[in-house]
């Protein structure tokens, strides 16, 4: 024991690696099952009528919204981080117990976390609140993992052996910090277990159920600020963090300006929590924030894209790479869909274009460019690369990574430009009068012309969804791939024809 | 300046927080001063009332149907008058909702009968054609939790002073006082008679018999609810 | 002065302020080039280039704590 040398521990990271592909599966399958709902209404009872109860869009919706977003992507976080972090700060989990058991801690309290989740809204408890349906008791349990977290960041931090913090180390820093407040606020309820009738009775009613601290347009205010930044601090933050990391140690290239991510950091900082008030345009909260949202989203360009095009100038004359490397590939995309989709959002939250877009579903399709082709293909990223330093075997098929490639990227395509236009047909036709100032369309109308974009983005979901089963299997046959002989791999991740 | 925090981890910490909660304090406290005053009308919800949103809430009916009329005269033409932010000062939680997959239900009260409702949740598509509306039979048959709707009520009532027994202003200049049970059993009566009058407008026999003796299908509360919505 | 007014200014004042905060710094970072213990800031990317447990940090927290190749053998 005493004579083995010191080596990163990612016993903890395969955990949370196992945890994003497999909510990962389950996430995206619910996704493409509810997205032919709507095609096909006659499939909210494919599975019995006895049980359509939990098979309707309604109840399946929140299970697929947060199952991607706090299963699988923050499954992925922590996959990351737990590779990450002690590799940039050059210290072992292994030289701490107290971490280690803390890392394994939240991992299982994550999952006893996921379990209550998915009970609790199959059984339709939720607090109706998008990202943050879960009643108390979750939310006190979530808040428990939260902090596990940061006790493990900041542990780790505490004992390293770099005295400068890596950039991807500030965005894990913000993605702790930012979840963790917004979560707080959004969540303030109290439980309806509290209530005493006036003649004294306690105890009525479902001991779990519970009453927003906020009420109408303040609730809205706050679940929006919540809303818009969690998916700031979920979806984007963090997964700059991981593309800071990866993409530069894959391709072998220093990071195009460590000045200019000093500065996009601080930006995207400041700015991004202004934005929310652009989900709140043309409602009954007061004006100002609504302009301060659209012009504060429109600045939120810049740092984004100090990021994106870092990312971007980091292949300056490694080009080939690209070509070469279908794990590059994903990273790229990756990050030409962040670009993609960090303008796009700013121009849905101009007032004018926010009273067509709005409501409809050109909104589903800007965050599924965001969620399939940012946070989708970065995580997938993360994985490859970590998979061969992880289980110590050469990734079991490049040809099959780049078929994934092409499919997910078809399927992203098809994805949004059908919510575009089915989005942009919507928005139109409802605002549509005749020659005599009467409402064009029914809403029956606007209705079935949907169909066929909803059945195109059915077919856009499965082919992402195929893409994924292709990676989980990848990943499953790389734990059973041939070992590679080196302790430690430099940059470009072996793979196997 | 930025670049000494990066060594400093605790301050660095610090000064991320202090960025981003920065926005929130702008934007959220000032707006929480004025606290969101209902306008005249605005009456709270009854027992069943609230037992029909919670239905709502459980079905996740907010991921397809908004409660919110914006300022334009398509919307206004279509739904009526916009919606006005007093009139959401007993709504907690909101359910403005963020897709439209179905129209819009923030008065829906206004052109929707009991018996409309009643038909149309059994087999939407039979209703209206071409709808992709799921059909919800089993609220025909799953009891209404009255029990959790009179604690929300209760809570409502002690922790945020909404006005139950005390009379509110209504539209044409007089008042009407919105009754809550004094105990469980009080606010099951209150429930039960107001849940009559629904039922009397509706045609389903297992749900009449339900009501005859004394058990609230889900139905009922949510139509109780969706004819609240003015 | 009601809660409006102060957070008018403050909102005002705390812009002002990072507006000319940020494009100093930037004057700052680019005319120095390195940070104030000499090391190029560009040179901080090697933190994710080089970080193998046995790899020499960028800016040691320590002396002694720093693993060499030597100590890894031992």
């Amino acid at each position: 024991m005493e004579n083995r040398p010191l080596e990163y521990d990612y016993t903890v990271a395969k955990m949370f690696m196992f945890t994003t592909i497999v909510l990962g599966i389950v996430g995206m399958s619910i996704g493409v099952f509810i997205a032919f709902e709507l095609a096909f209404p006659g499939l909210n009872t494919i599975f019995g009528k006895t049980i359509a109860e939990y098979t309707a869009f309604g109840r399946l919706r929140p299970l697929h919204t947060d199952s991607v977003a706090f299963g699988f992507t923050l499954s992925g976080i922590w996959a990351t981080w737990y590779y990450v972090g002690q590799r940039v700060l050059k210290v072992s989990m292994a030289e701490s117990k107290f971490l280690m058991f803390i890392g394994k801690l939240h991992f299982w309290l994550y999952i006893i976390g996921v379990a209550a989740v998915v009970v609790s809204l199959f059984m339709g408890i939720t607090t109706s609140k998008e990202y943050a349906e879960f009643e108390w008791p979750i939310d006190i349990a979530i808040v428990v993992v939260w902090v596990l977290w940061g006790v493990s960041v900041f542990g780790l931090i505490g004992i390293r052996r770099e005295k400068s913090l890596y950039i991807s180390i500030w965005y894990y820093i913000a993605t702790f910090l930012g979840v963790g407040m917004l979560y707080l606020f959004n969540n303030m309820e109290v439980p309806t277990i509290l209530a005493t009738s006036p003649i004294g009775e306690t105890d009525i009613g479902a001991w779990y159920h519970s009453v927003s601290m906020y009420a109408g347009t303040n609730d809205a205010l706050v679940q929006w600020w919540y809303g818009h930044n969690a998916v700031a601090f979920v979806f984007t933050v963090p997964i700059v963090a991981m593309i800071y990391y990866f993409l530069p140690k894959e391709s072998g290239q220093a990071i195009y300006s460590y000045k200019l991510s000093l500065l996009s950091f601080w930006g995207l900082m400041f700015v991004y929590l202004w934005a929310g008030g652009h989900h709140l345009l043309y409602s009954t909260v007061p004006d100002w924030v609504q302009t301060m949202g659209s012009i504060f989203s429109v600045i939120l360009i810049l740092p984004s894209w100090g990021s994106a095009i870092n990312m971007l100038l980091t292949m300056k004359g490694e080009w080939q790479q690209v070509a070469a490397s279908p794990l590059i590939k994903f990273m790229i995309l990756a990050s030409t869909f962040y670009m993609f989709s960090t303008l796009e959002g700013p121009i849905q939250a101009i007032k004018s274009v926010n009273a067509i877009a709005h409501f409809t579903n050109w909104i589903v399709g800007h965050v599924h460019d965001g969620t399939l082709g940012w946070v989708g293909f970065m995580i997938i990223a993360a994985l490859y690369h970590m998979a061969p330093r992880v289980f110590k075997r050469e990734l079991y098929s490049k040809g099959l990574m780049a078929a994934q490639f092409w499919i997910q990227t078809l399927g992203i395509v098809l994805y949004f430009t059908s919510m575009w236009i089915a989005g942009i047909t919507q928005g139109m036709m409802w605002r549509a009068h005749d020659e005599f100032g009467n409402l064009a369309y029914s809403f029956m109308d606007t209705v079935n012309v949907l169909h066929p974009y909803y059945a195109l983005r059915g077919v856009g979901g499965i082919l992402y969804l195929t893409g994924f089963l292709m990676f989980a299997y990848n990943i499953y046959k790389t734990m059973s791939a041939r070992p590679v002989e080196e302790s430690e791999l430099q940059n470009a991740s072996p793979m196997g024809a | 300046m930025f670049h000494w925090l990066e060594k400093h981890p605790f301050f660095f910490a610090v000064g991320v927080f202090v960025v981003i909660a920065y926005a929130g304090l702008i934007e959220i406290v000032p707006n929480f001063a004025q606290a969101s005053r209902p306008v005249i009308g605005t009456k709270p919800y009854t027992t069943l009332q609230l037992a029909g949103r919670d239905v709502y809430i459980k079905n996740s009916c907010n991921s397809c149907h908004s409660q919110l009329i914006r300022p334009f005269k398509a919307e206004t033409d279509r739904y009526g008058h916009y919606s006005l932010s007093g009139e959401y000062a007993y709504d907690r939680p909101f359910l403005w909702g963020s897709e439209r997959t179905g129209p819009d239900l923030h008065r829906v009260g206004n052109y929707r009968t009991t018996q409309w409702h009643e038909n149309h949740m059994m087999d939407p598509a039979k209703i209206v054609e071409g709808s992709i509306m799921p059909a919800y039979p089993w609220l025909f048959k799953n009891k209404v939790d009255l029990d959790t709707a009179y604690a929300e009520q209760l809570t409502d009532w002690e922790f945020f002073g909404v006005p139950y027994n005390k009379p509110v202003p209504t539209k044409d200049g007089g008042t009407i006082t919105v009754k809550m049970g004094k105990s469980v059993a009080e606010s099951h009566a209150l429930a039960l008679a107001e849940a009559k009058k629904v039922v009397a407008n509706m045609h389903n026999q297992d749900v009449k018999d339900a009501v005859a003796r004394g058990e609230i299908p889900e139905i009922v509360a949510l139509i109780a609810y969706l004819n609240s919505l003015k | 002065m009601d809660i409006n007014t102060i957070t008018a200014y403050a909102y005002f004042f705390l812009t002002v302020f990072l507006v000319v905060g940020t494009y100093s710094y930037i004057y700052h970072l680019y005319k120095n080039r390195k940070d104030a213990t000499g090391v190029d800031y560009e040179h901080y990317s090697n933190m994710a280039l080089k970080d193998d447990i046995g790899d020499t940090p960028v800016k040691p927290i320590s002396e002694e704590k720093a693993p060499t190749k030597g100590d890894k053998e031992k």
